[in-house]
């Protein structure tokens, strides 16, 4: 069986990488931190038992930064050479979107756009 | 290529190809089991236009012609189109983006087997008790009262099949992204790669809808949920929603690579450049982004109200005008070229006429108050056929006899080619042109017969004949491959002789890791713009060196087979059980169901495992096997 060849890393470039995956750590540390703090206001809002219409779509909200915090911290949506994915997802959002509010409207509520 | 100097046992090279990763191998194995299911879902085609010859027939039982029309749609769709289209993409992707195999070869493999055995599960229901009977779209209100274990088979073998051409979406996307050769931007990719990705875009967005709708009939006629059950609170008009969000981009994805395969044939036989490359892209991309906007024209009948019916009727309508723009495109290539009228040439030709026409019946139907006039008419069955038949068979008809030297190294009799190319388009508008008038005339599709003294007799017999003309057309073919492949006479590097795109410069037949050297791509039409520059040498984008190659694997023929296994667990599970739906509560419980189920998941789980935790890093392919064999290829062209 063939070994993978590996090219020995220079001093500099060893500095760089370790540098980059700092800064990474410091940023999943931070994002990580905030989807908590995010999580526990959610949570939070719940527990108080305020008005629902007020809570939904607060917390919906929130939902949706977690995601979005989600793909590019966590994920790597934020580095080079994600645009396609970024291009793909966005598409399927799309779609899934059209999908499930047609279904909604023409499936369930019938046809309320007359 | 030393090996092919050496005979090898039958055995040996059986083995081969069921441990294969080679994108090559797999497209003959997609060729040869799409193949086998092309003809068999012929024979139903036959079976169906004998039992309809005459009236009042009774060659087939009423509910025999509903499992036979059902396995029809299902294996021509499923089974023959699609894994047909996918050889023709293996066989030329990789090669006309300059790679030496695709992204993720094992997937590859893995996803052809899941392909063959989805296929031999669902046609084994016909020894089973009884092939599925709800048509290809098997409505939930149907197919849940559908008795017997026919649904459950259609349930099951789609899954598992659909499982594969998913995976393979996935590793065709990946590789046309992520694999091109240096020089080789998006715009200049040729038109079959081009259509390659859209299509595989399509498949990653329109699998997904169909496993969830297919997992919520599984689970409805196998595990006891109720879904579409409308008694317990379930909604079948989901799973029409669910198939045809699906079922219209399926369609897409079958006719955009036809239309990619034509759009190599049309510009290397005419000896031009593509008229309007650019505007052939956006179209493809137009085309494929509309095609999920527009599901519910399928279920203009259903009641969905006159602004939902108004929007999708608009949305349809929009698609003619990039396919619109397609068509002229292929005129302009034509227009003025130096035209050879070779077998590949004379399909597309055959191909604008015909799609056009289905085209054009297509948007009389997006009309939705006429659609209730043609509704579950034979005038559909008359525009989809002009459409697939027309469009996606002609294309793989052509890309046969037009990619045959690229994959096997010898040449299709043109002759032949020729006999089978006139009677099996003569045979076609014969059995489908008429169709139309029967549907206008109020002849419904899906029902086994008619009666007498109705005034269908005479067409029914004409389009009878046609089929049997198309069938004809089919076993010459077949002769033809028969009598090349018994005479095995090699041809050489570009054997068309005006190869444009870069598969052609490759010698034949193609060294298994594709390209000594990665090629350097310096414009659209790779290969002709070095014939004219370079004496036909492609330039290379790296010094010969060693090179890292996948290793072959049998995990996935297992890992498909664990699958096969535990689809006939899951399918006897609810037999005869208390809470099982009626169709098949009736049916001898069989308590070897769930073992069976079990073991074939573990079989699946342990191939997963053994995949994950036993490294396999591929092999090197030395420089001095690479020169031996391009000494022997300079030999060999002197």
């Amino acid at each position: 069986m063939a070994e993978i060849k590996q090219e020995a890393i220079s001093q500099k470039k060893l500095e760089y990488i370790r540098r980059e995956r700092t800064k990474e750590m410091r940023q999943q540390m931070v994002s990580f931190a905030l989807m908590i703090f995010l999580t526990f206001v959610a949570f939070g809002l719940v527990a108080m038992d305020l008005d629902a219409s007020f809570v939904i779509p607060i917390v919906i909200g929130m939902a949706f930064l977690q995601v979005i915090l989600q793909f590019y911290y966590f994920m790597h949506m934020k580095d080079k050479g994600h645009e396609y994915i970024k291009l793909m997802m966005l598409t399927g959002m799309f779609f899934a979107i059209a999908f499930v509010t047609t279904f909604i409207y023409i499936v369930w509520i019938g046809a309320p756009i007359e | 290529m030393a090996s092919a100097t050496t005979k090898r046992s039958v055995g040996s090279v059986i083995w081969d190809y069921m441990t294969t990763v080679d994108h090559k191998k797999i497209a003959i194995l997609y060729l040869i089991a799409g193949g086998f299911f092309f003809a068999l879902g012929g024979i139903e085609a036959m079976l169906i236009r004998i039992q309809l010859a005459v009236p009042n027939s009774d060659f087939l039982s009423a509910g025999l012609f509903n499992e036979v029309i059902t396995m029809h749609g299902t294996t021509m769709i499923f089974l023959a189109a699609m894994p047909l289209l996918f050889a023709f993409m293996n066989a030329t992707v990789p090669l006309q983006i300059g790679a030496r195999d695709v992204a993720f070869p094992f997937l590859n493999s893995l996803g052809v087997w899941l392909f063959i055995f989805g296929g031999i599960f669902l046609n084994l229901s016909w020894f089973m008790g009884g092939a599925p009977d709800a048509g290809w779209t098997s409505y939930a209100s149907l197919s849940i009262n559908s008795p017997g274990h026919g649904i459950d088979f259609y349930a099951v073998g789609l899954q598992i099949a659909g499982a594969g051409t998913l995976i393979s979406g996935i590793n065709f996307v990946t590789t046309i992204i992520s694999m091109r050769a240096p020089g080789m931007t998006y715009m200049r990719m040729p038109l079959m790669t081009w259509t390659t990705l859209v299509a595989s875009v399509l498949i990653v967005f329109a699998f997904p809808p169909l496993t969830v709708g297919i997992f919520l009939l599984t689970f409805d006629r196998m595990f006891g949920s109720s879904f579409f059950l409308v008694e317990t609170g379930g909604n079948t008009i989901i799973w029409e929603h669910l198939f045809w969000i699906f079922g219209h981009p399926e369609v897409y994805i079958l006719i955009l690579p036809a239309f990619g395969i034509f759009s190599e044939i049309f510009a290397t036989f005419a000896r031009k450049r593509l008229f309007g490359y650019s505007a052939m892209v956006f179209a493809t991309v137009l085309i494929g982004f509309f095609g999920f906007m527009v599901w519910a024209h399928h279920m203009f009948t259903v009641g969905l109200g006159p602004t939902a019916n108004a929007i999708f009727a608009v949305a349809t309508m929009a698609i003619a005008v990039p396919t619109g723009i397609k068509i002229f495109n292929w005129i302009f290539t034509i227009w003025g070229g130096s035209i050879e009228f070779t077998t590949p040439m004379l399909y597309a030709l055959a191909f604008i006429p015909s799609f056009v026409m289905g085209g054009v019946t297509g948007i009389m139907q997006a009309a939705a108050p006429a659609d209730y006039q043609y509704h579950d008419s034979y005038f559909i069955v008359a525009h989809f056929h002009y459409v697939i038949v027309g469009g996606v068979v002609f294309a793989l008809l052509a890309g046969l006899h037009y990619y045959w030297p690229l994959m096997f190294s010898t040449m299709l009799s043109e002759k032949l080619g020729k006999i089978t190319f006139v009677l099996f388009v003569a045979g076609f508008h014969v059995t489908f042109l008429i169709q139309h008038f029967l549907g206008l005339w109020g002849m419904p599709r899906r029902v086994f017969t008619y009666l007498d003294g109705q005034g269908y007799n005479t067409a029914n017999l004409i389009s009878t004949v046609g089929a049997i003309m198309m069938a004809v057309a089919v076993i010459i073919l077949l002769i033809n491959i028969i009598i090349t492949v018994a005479k095995n006479e090699k041809v050489g590097r570009d054997p068309w002789g005006d190869g444009r795109t870069l598969e052609w410069s490759l010698p034949l037949p193609v060294p298994h890791y594709n390209f000594a050297q990665t090629p350097l791509i310096r414009g659209l039409d790779a290969y002709w713009i070095e014939k004219k520059e370079n004496g036909g040498k492609m330039m290379p984008a790296e010094s010969l060196e060693d090179f890292h190659m996948p290793n072959g694997s049998i995990i996935p023929f297992i890992l498909s087979f664990g699958l096969f296994v535990a689809g006939f667990g899951a399918l006897h599970f609810a037999s005869g059980k208390d809470w099982a739906i009626d169709a098949v509560a009736d049916l001898p419980n069989h308590p070897w169901a769930l073992p069976v189920l079990i073991a074939g998941l573990a079989i699946v789980f342990i191939s997963m495992g053994v995949r994950s935790w036993k490294d396999d890093l591929g092999h090197y392919v030395k420089k001095e096997e690479v020169l031996k064999d391009l000494e022997e290829q300079e030999r060999g062209a002197k």
